[in-house]
């Protein structure tokens, strides 16, 4: 080949190699930005006054206790909220990170409320689940200064406490907060771990995430099944509380109904299968460690029982389940293809067409199980508390008063009642006043029986492992379950989990991880075995 | 200070800014060149001496601790073996595939030219699209692929290709060959192009047949452009992220985790900076080793 013409082929070549780079993509963010649109203001009115009428009547009742941490003439959080950043905060921005897709349309919704009522200027910063605790861990670590209004999962607490990603807001609460918004909590949402560290609070728990198993009542009901069902196995169809009856019927339905109706399904992709783990691996006395020596026990009789319920289940399934994500899930229910699911609040009020007329949840399958949907506790023993979020305070925040502020307004039982009654809202109810509001109450139909199952299931809940390294740990659980159900053996493939947790363990220092486990099985909801 | 004392020092000063000149003006440049590059790397090699996580209080110097783990993890030997496997196996095909199809279609004929736009197409789709996209052709109850198999078989076929060990790289594999077969067609079409018509010509007068001609003309003549092909594929094929992250997230378990990307999962996920860092300068000198062999190969190629 002449020279001249190699040259040329090679400098095409180089060309080709320089642009090569930008193939190579940066790990895919997803950023949802969706109009927002008002609500109903006539309901907003609604709320307010029969919610202002509620807390009045329990400040009453504390004013005693309570009337010298907070100034005469403003009792409300909310209003007090309001009140102190009109005065100081009036003019001044700050960045609020919140989760992306559909959960920012609730401080999309409010911020601007916020901004109007005291001349504050709120951004929202959304991000991608995985990426809340890497690039709060990032911004920490680089010096801090991006966020002002830090987004938590609770297993993150110790990692952000260590790295200082929070910090703690007892000086803040004690100025401006009305004190009992914290009996208003439900206990599960207010225990040591979620918002605070013993007595020392991180951040505002915003979120009641427990799972519910819902169930087609009509399925459940229908006479031929029951007699199938009662011929077959020998006891009444009725929503399973063990997980050998989960089986059982979803077996039994997937074989009479299918392929049409399959008997269950839930998430199985990798990232959150292990939250389908934990709940009932809880339940059945399942122990993460040893508390005496730390050496990982997941691989225990209870977990590898657990594990392979699991493989067993995924075989009554709908075919390709291992690679369902939360979208899969939620059409499969909503097309009535499905029997029984595990998974969190939002899809009851959806499965009821709450809200489906709004465009930002014009995504969402219209539903054909309306006014069919029963409400359980997970099979096991345990509910899985699976995610949740707290606001807290960035330390390296500019303007920390006025983000704490903006965290107790949202956070308030006002306020916080309105962004769980949001039609496309993603937060769940995490109050007793949310709970037991007549307005929620009257959603639909079975409003009230929904309520009172998120109460129940949250009340049985249990918490995500917690101690620091709880990436990791979680990670090492989900890779177990995700290669079992792919055909690895269960028992090696928590052997090979229980080998990364020591791994883990080991090298964050056996000691400290010891007694941060030990501090949190202090927390009643961390405590392993059914409730 | 006499006269031409004064003219010999004003000279050697002239001389000197003569030779300053130049470097000023070439400093920008290599204060980016090194601020972008070289700082980085120099500043990582430092941090894979020492055990950096966020979440720990202490941050020791732990010298080359994090080098001497990388080889009982067993995590990241599996890696090594799937990047490899990745490596090996698809620039191989691709090779073939891209030569078998520049061979082909190496003619004037116009049908041949829009064939060659049209395939040219998977190469200019970002590889997270491309991810996402065969994400759904994967897809066990709703994907084409299934749905076509089924048409063969005679009945409903609902595999989860992506769900299950075995086939998951194998899922993998197809859908990087899908996409970066066209750019080792490109490059072989090119050479191809510029070759000698003359030699062909003269080999049909003496009898050659076409894989004779292919056998002892076309690869040999094309051996450096192959070797420059598979150089550039290969280093690209080792940091493959995107189609691992978007079709199975290294799963199931952690059967198609990549290099890369258990790199990224202990960096950026776990924020084990020391331990990332070291196993990003072990692969930067696999990298430099291979580069090197190569280079040596080709230098003999083209003397």
């Amino acid at each position: 080949m002449k020279s001249s013409r190699l040259v040329s082929v090679l400098g095409l070549l180089l060309v080709i190699a320089m642009l090569l780079p930008g193939c190579a993509a940066p790990p895919p963010q997803v950023v949802e930005r969706v109009v927002t649109q008002v609500v109903e203001k006539e309901k907003q009115v609604q709320v307010e006054k029969i919610v202002t009428q509620v807390v009045e009547k329990e400040v009453e009742k504390r004013v005693e206790v309570v009337v010298t941490a907070v100034p005469s003439g403003v009792t409300n959080s909310a209003d007090k909220a309001v009140e102190v950043a009109k005065a100081q905060c009036a003019g001044k921005e700050i960045n609020v990170v919140w989760e992306s897709g559909l959960q920012p349309q609730d401080p999309l919704t409010f911020a601007p409320q916020w901004d109007a009522l005291t001349g504050m200027k709120t951004k929202v910063v959304e991000m991608a689940y995985v990426d809340l605790y890497t690039k709060q861990m990032q911004d920490a670590t680089l010096g801090g200064g991006a966020y002002d209004v830090i987004t938590y999962a609770p297993a993150w607490l110790k990692d952000f406490v260590a790295a200082k990603v929070v910090e703690p807001i007892n000086p803040l609460m004690d100025k401006y907060m009305n004190k009992a918004d914290l009996e208003d909590y439900l206990p599960v949402y207010a225990s040591d771990g979620y918002g605070r560290l013993g007595d020392t609070w991180y951040g505002l728990p915003d979120d009641g995430d427990a799972f519910v198993m819902y169930y087609r009542k009509d399925i459940f009901g229908d006479e031929a099944n029951k007699a199938a069902f009662k011929a077959k196995l020998g006891y009444d169809l009725a929503p399973p509380k063990t997980y050998q009856q989960f089986i059982d019927t979803c077996q039994f339905l997937t074989e009479k109904l299918g392929p049409d109706v399959h008997g269950c399904a839930y998430q199985e992709l990798e990232g959150q299968a292990f939250d389908w783990f934990m709940g009932p691996f809880s339940g059945a006395g399942g122990q993460w460690f040893d508390p005496a020596t730390m050496k990982a026990t997941l691989n225990s009789e209870a977990g590898v029982k657990t594990l392979t319920n699991m493989v067993t289940l995924t075989k009554s399934m709908p075919p390709g389940v291992q690679k369902w994500g939360f979208m899969e899930v939620l059409s499969a229910w909503m097309e009535g293809k499905v029997a029984m699911i595990i998974t969190w609040p939002p899809i009851g009020r959806w499965s009821e067409g709450v809200g489906l007329m709004t465009s930002q949840l014009s995504w969402v399958p219209p539903t054909k199980v309306a006014g069919k949907v029963g409400y359980a506790p997970e099979p096991g023993g345990r509910t899985m508390l699976a995610g949740n979020f707290a606001l807290g305070v960035s330390p390296t925040s500019k303007n920390k008063e006025c983000a704490y502020l903006f965290t107790q307004w949202m956070n308030s039982p006002t306020v916080s009642l309105q962004r769980v009654m949001l039609p496309f809202a993603l937060r769940d109810p995490f109050r007793q006043s949310h709970v037991s509001s007549a307005l929620y109450r009257a959603l639909w139909p079975s409003a009230g029986e929904y309520l009172d199952t998120l109460k129940t299931n949250g009340m049985a809940g249990q918490f995500e492992l917690g101690i620091p390294g709880a990436r990791e740990y979680a990670e090492a659980v989900d890779q177990a379950v995700t290669a079992a159900l792919a055909g690895t053996d269960p028992k090696a493939a928590l052997d090979e989990a229980a080998k990364k947790f020591d791994d883990i363990t080991e090298r964050k220092g056996l000691d400290a991880q010891k007694k941060a486990y030990a501090e949190w099985l202090l927390g009643e909801w961390n405590k392993p075995g059914p409730r | 200070m006499t006269t031409r004392a004064a003219i010999s020092s004003d000279a050697l000063l002239l001389k000197r800014r003569k030779k300053l000149v130049p470097w000023l003006f070439v400093l920008p440049t290599l204060v980016v060149i090194l601020s972008v590059t070289i700082f980085p790397t120099v500043y990582s090699l430092g941090l894979s001496l020492f055990k950096w996580e966020a979440t720990l209080q202490d941050k020791p110097f732990v010298g080359l601790d994090n080098y001497i783990r990388l080889f009982s993890d067993s995590r990241f030997l599996h890696s090594l073996w799937v990047t490899a496997v990745l490596v090996v196996v698809g620039v191989f095909l691709e090779l073939v595939l891209g030569f078998a199809l520049a061979l082909f279609l190496i003619s004037d004929k116009r049908p041949h030219r829009s064939i060659v736009a049209l395939l040219l197409l998977p190469v200019m789709v970002m590889p997270v699209v491309v991810g996402y996209t065969w994400r759904l052709l994967w897809d066990a109850q709703y994907g084409p692929i299934n749905q076509m198999i089924g048409w063969v078989i005679g009945r409903p076929f609902q595999y989860t290709w992506l769900g299950k060990t075995n086939t998951a790289i194998f899922a993998i594999l197809v859908t990087e060959i899908w996409q970066w077969t066209p750019f080792m067609f490109l490059i072989f079409y090119s050479g191809l192009s510029s070759l000698d018509q003359e030699l062909f010509d003269a080999a049909k007068i003496d009898g050659a047949s076409t894989w004779g001609q292919i056998r002892h003309l076309s690869v040999p003549l094309m051996r450096p452009i192959i070797a420059v092909a598979v150089l550039i594929r290969s280093l690209d094929a080792i940091k493959a992220f995107d189609l691992v992250y978007t079709l199975t997230g290294g799963g199931p378990g952690s059967s198609t985790e990549t290099l890369s990307f258990y790199i990224y999962k202990v960096g950026f996920q776990f924020f084990r900076l020391g331990y990332a860092a070291a196993m990003a300068f072990l692969l930067l000198i696999v990298l430099s080793v291979l580069l090197t062999y190569l280079m040596r190969y080709l230098k003999a190629i083209w003397q």
